[in-house]
């Protein structure tokens, strides 16, 4: 509900392990990838997603339904984790769901800068972060980047966006704002966090994100060799680089691959870093960084039971399935078999 | 709050020694045995609660975990039976 008073992991645990239950486990995985899209959407219907599905179900049709179901989905999901909390538990969770926020204001620019229809940004909008529902529409109805910066001046990310616009001005591309976007988040995530010992294991699950994502971002961009400063998609508050010895090692493949490999994630990561090496296949990476994330999530919620822990893990668990389904129904649209299918889906 | 308890305490002690009496002090453990039980009931009752929100079959489960705390309460009134 709010940041005031003491916090009830209590309540919210509670809740949050009875929807971890009924997550798709292997079993209707197996099935799901022998269905075709419409297939798909009457089984979510019969599952947890039926309410979507429903309301969805008379405009839109095959992947998209599935599509703007499971983003419904997951909004009202985390809107309602975000209702039960309150007080120091509000504060951790509101931090990890701010990257809607920031997902969200990355479409509303997007969506301006190509002059895109308005229910067209809007269904892809996930209305799971802080924003209001009145942020959010008048979000869509800015018609210029200046303006959505104005709707976002008393958050976050009014600051950083109005310093990042000038160099929009000047280059017109979008990197400048999305950057500035992300460090926002990035920044509020890791700063002043509480001392005691369930916030310190969010914390380096946090931290581990934030290596995650500058670790891939370096390698796509060693991989795909271009002539990108790799500093500029540097995100602060990790452990495992610094902006420097990110920019020395994104210029060659082979030291990163060695550095990874010998840092504290080696042993996660080792077999996934091989597989790179091998078959040169940034993919199975990727997947071995989320399902690295995600063993670590299950982790979290075991060893402090009464904590933000399990609900962090149910939050990593429930946009994990999502992910999925979407895999799913996009790789059944494009014609893939069951067994390419499942290789890209991410289980532990 | 057990600043308080004990300042209550000092000020009984001081003005006539009513604390000593066994019959205080036995009163005095129930009360505070009765504390402790509210304070184990507030977590399970809430996350009883949480549960039950979820599932409307763990209504039986909830209340029985949730008055569980209830039996040290009667296990300290047997102090009761025992000083009196």
């Amino acid at each position: 509900m709010s940041a005031a008073g003491s916090s009830n992991p209590e309540y919210v645990v509670a809740r949050v392990r009875a929807r971890r239950g009924s997550l798709y486990g292997d079993e209707e995985y197996r099935k799901l990838t022998r269905m075709g899209p419409a297939e798909i959407a009457r089984f979510m219907e019969e599952s947890s997603y039926g309410a979507e599905i429903n309301a969805l179900g008379s405009r839109h049709g095959g992947v998209d339904l599935i599509e703007y179901a499971l983003n419904r989905n997951l909004a009202e999901q985390f809107d309602a984790i975000l209702d039960w909390s309150e007080g120091s538990l509000y504060d951790l969770i509101a931090r990890y769901l701010r990257k809607f926020d920031a997902w969200n204001v990355k479409t509303v620019i997007r969506g301006v800068y190509t002059d895109a229809d308005q229910s067209a940004v809007e269904v892809d909008l996930i209305r799971a972060g802080e924003f209001d529902d009145r942020r959010i529409r008048r979000l869509l109805e800015a018609d210029s980047i200046d303006a959505v910066i104005e709707v976002l001046e008393d958050t976050i990310y009014g600051e950083p966006l109005r310093e990042a616009y000038a160099e929009f001005e000047e280059t017109d591309v979008l990197v400048p704002l999305e950057n500035a976007v992300d460090r926002a988040f990035y920044e509020r995530l890791l700063s002043g966090l509480g001392g005691d010992e369930p916030t310190r294991q969010y914390e380096s699950f946090l931290v581990a994100e934030v290596d995650f994502r500058n670790a891939t971002n370096a390698l796509r961009l060693a991989r795909s060799g271009a002539d990108i400063d790799p500093a500029a998609y540097f995100i602060e508050g990790g452990d495992l680089f610094t902006r420097s010895s990110l920019a020395r090692l994104a210029q060659n493949l082979d030291e990163l691959v060695e550095y990874i490999g010998d840092s504290q994630y080696g042993d996660e990561l080792g077999p996934a870093l091989r597989e790179l090496e091998e078959a040169d296949s940034l993919i199975a990476f990727e997947h071995a960084i989320d399902a690295a994330l995600l063993a670590y999530g299950d982790r979290l919620g075991t060893v402090h039971p009464v904590s933000v822990t399990p609900v962090i893990s149910y939050i990593l668990a429930k946009e994990r399935e999502t992910e999925n389904i979407r895999a799913i129904a996009r790789g059944k649209e494009a014609g893939l078999s069951p067994d390419e299918i499942e290789s890209e889906l991410v289980i532990t | 709050m057990f600043e308080a308890t004990n300042e209550l305490g000092n000020l009984v002690l001081s003005t006539g020694g009513t604390l000593t009496d066994p019959n205080a002090a036995a009163a005095l453990a129930v009360g505070l045995a009765a504390l402790g039980a509210g304070y184990a009931e507030r977590g399970i009752g809430s996350a009883a609660v949480g549960a039950m929100a979820e599932d409307d079959d763990l209504f039986v489960n909830g209340l029985i975990l949730t008055v569980l705390p209830e039996t040290i309460v009667i296990l300290a009134l047997v102090v009761v039976f025992i000083v009196g």
